[in-house]
């Protein structure tokens, strides 16, 4: 321990905590030396054991000819590519992982009060928040994407052997496909009282065109006709969700009294963000299979 | 423990101990004797450049391996690893896609430990992404980002997108068709940003479909130009932990 200043240091009180912490001090030789020197051999086991029993994967050489199916990104990035099946591909792809990378960097700037630093979950309801957190997140995930699904319209079906009757409510798909519902008269419909709701087409394509000329910047120019439903669907919808769920988790676990501290929120938040990391990473693995429907799946079905 | 300048131990292979130990060559290498005494112990690490990434003393709570489970050294150890199987593996392959495929076949039936090899780089690469992601996690479950380890914390998460690309750019190189559509179906994501998306994909891939000047690109961003910045920021991240006052201790 070195104190900026002399005189400081002089003092008793400080004196006193200097030996204090000593006490609580090893030497790095042999005490961590050795612990790292042990877990290096043990890992350097572990993983020639590993090499030499399991085979790296190899397949085909590439033909960019041949399309497999389904085609997967490394495991890592499967959490993108799922959310890339239920929104705009610019924001699952790009937009939300570039976001998800600054709040992570930013956490330490949030939450800046140092108690609770250097022990695991020291608080009284750490814990409990890593389980509201982790478990909310998890399963609102997984509802969300057997949502997507139509799990329950399959489920609605197999029980009653009839349709669905909310045909727009079976997937975010058909939804877009019947959106906006509105009143799609036509003057014969009018007469013989059959006008029924259904999409407008018009709302489908707007077009604003060419009106930002970034092509003049010499980037490539913008398309800026808009189709309604699709921004719905693809865009609008998912942000919601993607910060209205975690927002109203905090909220219902303030008013409840089980995140009260900044660093609450924080392990909330957190353990939310990775389950729903793995949830995905899980689901875009194990569960996406053949045009990337839903079901079980192992890379090994190429083979 | 009293500092004693004697070593503890006075045996039978006290000769044998000081040829060993104190002759010329020893010191002229290692400065201070074999560190059995607490002395000489903390000039094993002061002096030596590969243990001064420590402190000599740390806090007891922290060699519990359940404080940090090894994780950042796990990381850093498979870093290392990672280095030497590349480099092994960099004598046989050749990043064009006429040989790609083959060198990766050849490596995993001509060459002596050539599958072994390749294996230990992939497990290890598979290792590395997830220790660094669990590394991140105790790190934020024991606190350790608060201040004034607001920054490493920051560094933290630059080395962790560098270890997502470095594995990235590595999956192309065996040049098979997972290699080839996972890195078409990942390439397509970056094109599919507003605006810069497509001229980005375009640079990364160097064309419109992943092909040759994709397969050199990723290749040159892997085997050096990936690996030099994540050990730039490796050494900003171990510096930091020091300066930092070592690993975040309760208050
Ligand atoms: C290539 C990746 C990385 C390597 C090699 C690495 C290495 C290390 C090592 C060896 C330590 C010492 C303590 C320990 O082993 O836990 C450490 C501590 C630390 N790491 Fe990392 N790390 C990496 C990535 C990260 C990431 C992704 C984050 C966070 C986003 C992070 C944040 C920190 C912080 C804040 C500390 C100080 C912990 C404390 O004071 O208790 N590091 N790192």
């Amino acid at each position: 321990m070195t104190t900026a200043n002399p005189a400081e240091a002089q003092s008793a009180a400080v004196r006193g905590r200097a030996r204090r912490q000593r006490e609580e001090e090893l030497l790095v030789w042999p005490d961590l030396v050795f612990i790292e020197f042990i877990s290096a051999v043990v890992f350097t086991v572990l993983l020639v054991g590993l090499a030499v029993t399991v085979d790296a994967i190899l397949l085909d050489r590439a033909n960019p000819a041949v399309t497999p199916n389904p085609s997967k990104a490394p495991w890592y990035f499967l959490n993108l590519q799922e959310l890339l099946l239920h929104m705009h591909p610019a924001l699952a792809g790009v937009v939300v992982p570039t976001i998800a990378l600054i709040a992570l960097g930013a956490i330490p700037y949030w939450d800046t009060d140092n108690e609770g630093q250097g022990e695991w979950l020291s608080g009284p309801r750490d814990w409990l928040n890593v389980g509201v957190g982790a478990a909310v997140a998890s399963i609102g995930t997984l509802m969300l994407i057997l949502f997507d699904d139509g799990m329950h319209a399959k489920i609605y079906e197999s029980l009653t052997g009839s349709k669905f009757p909310i045909s727009w409510l079976v997937n975010m798909r058909e939804f877009q496909k019947n959106f906006p519902l509105w009143p799609t008269c036509t003057p014969e419909t009018l007469k013989d009282g059959s006008c029924a709701l259904g999409p407008l087409e018009w709302a489908k394509s707007i077009p604003l065109g060419k009106v930002l000329r970034t092509d003049l910047l010499g980037l490539p120019a913008l398309d800026l006709n808009v189709n309604i439903p699709a921004v719905l669907v693809e865009q609008i919808i998912p942000v919601t969700m993607m910060v209205g769920l975690p927002i109203l988790l905090s909220l219902v676990a303030y008013k409840r009294g089980i995140a009260q501290t900044k660093r609450e929120h924080m392990i909330l938040q957190f353990s939310g963000f990775i389950a729903v990391y793995v949830t995905l990473t899980i689901v875009g693995t194990y569960f996406r299979g053949q045009g990337l429907a839903l079901g079980p799946y192992t890379i090994f079905a190429h083979q | 423990m009293a500092a004693t300048e004697r070593p503890t131990r006075r045996s039978m292979g006290d000769r044998l101990y000081d040829a060993i130990f104190s002759n010329r060559v020893w010191r002229s290498i290692f400065r201070s004797g074999y560190p059995n005494t607490p002395r000489n112990q903390m000039l094993a690490v002061a002096t030596n450049v590969f243990l001064h990434l420590h402190p000599t003393r740390i806090h007891r709570t922290h060699v519990k391996i359940t404080h940090t489970f090894c994780l950042g050294g796990l990381s850093f150890f498979l870093f290392l690893g990672l280095t030497i199987s590349g480099v092994l593996l960099m004598f046989y392959y050749v990043p064009s896609v006429e040989r790609a495929y083959e060198d990766i076949l050849r490596l995993d039936t001509d060459v002596r430990f050539g599958q072994l090899m390749r294996n230990m780089h992939r497990w290890m690469a598979h290792g590395m992404v997830l220790t660094v992601l669990m590394h991140m996690m105790r790190v934020f479950y024991t606190g350790a980002y608060k201040p004034p380890r607001e920054f490493n914390w920051v560094v933290g998460v630059v080395l962790l997108v560098l270890t997502l690309l470095l594995s990235f750019t590595g999956y192309l190189l065996p040049w098979d068709q997972l290699a080839l559509w996972a890195i078409t179906v990942g390439t397509n994501m970056v094109g599919s940003a507003p605006l810069l998306g497509e001229p980005n994909r375009f640079v990364l891939v160097g064309g419109f479909q992943v092909g040759q000047n994709a397969l050199i690109r990723f290749y040159t961003l892997h085997v050096i130009g990936l690996p030099l910045m994540a050990a730039v920021f490796m050494t900003v991240h171990f510096w930091r932990i020091r300066r930092d006052g070592g690993l975040a201790k309760p208050l």
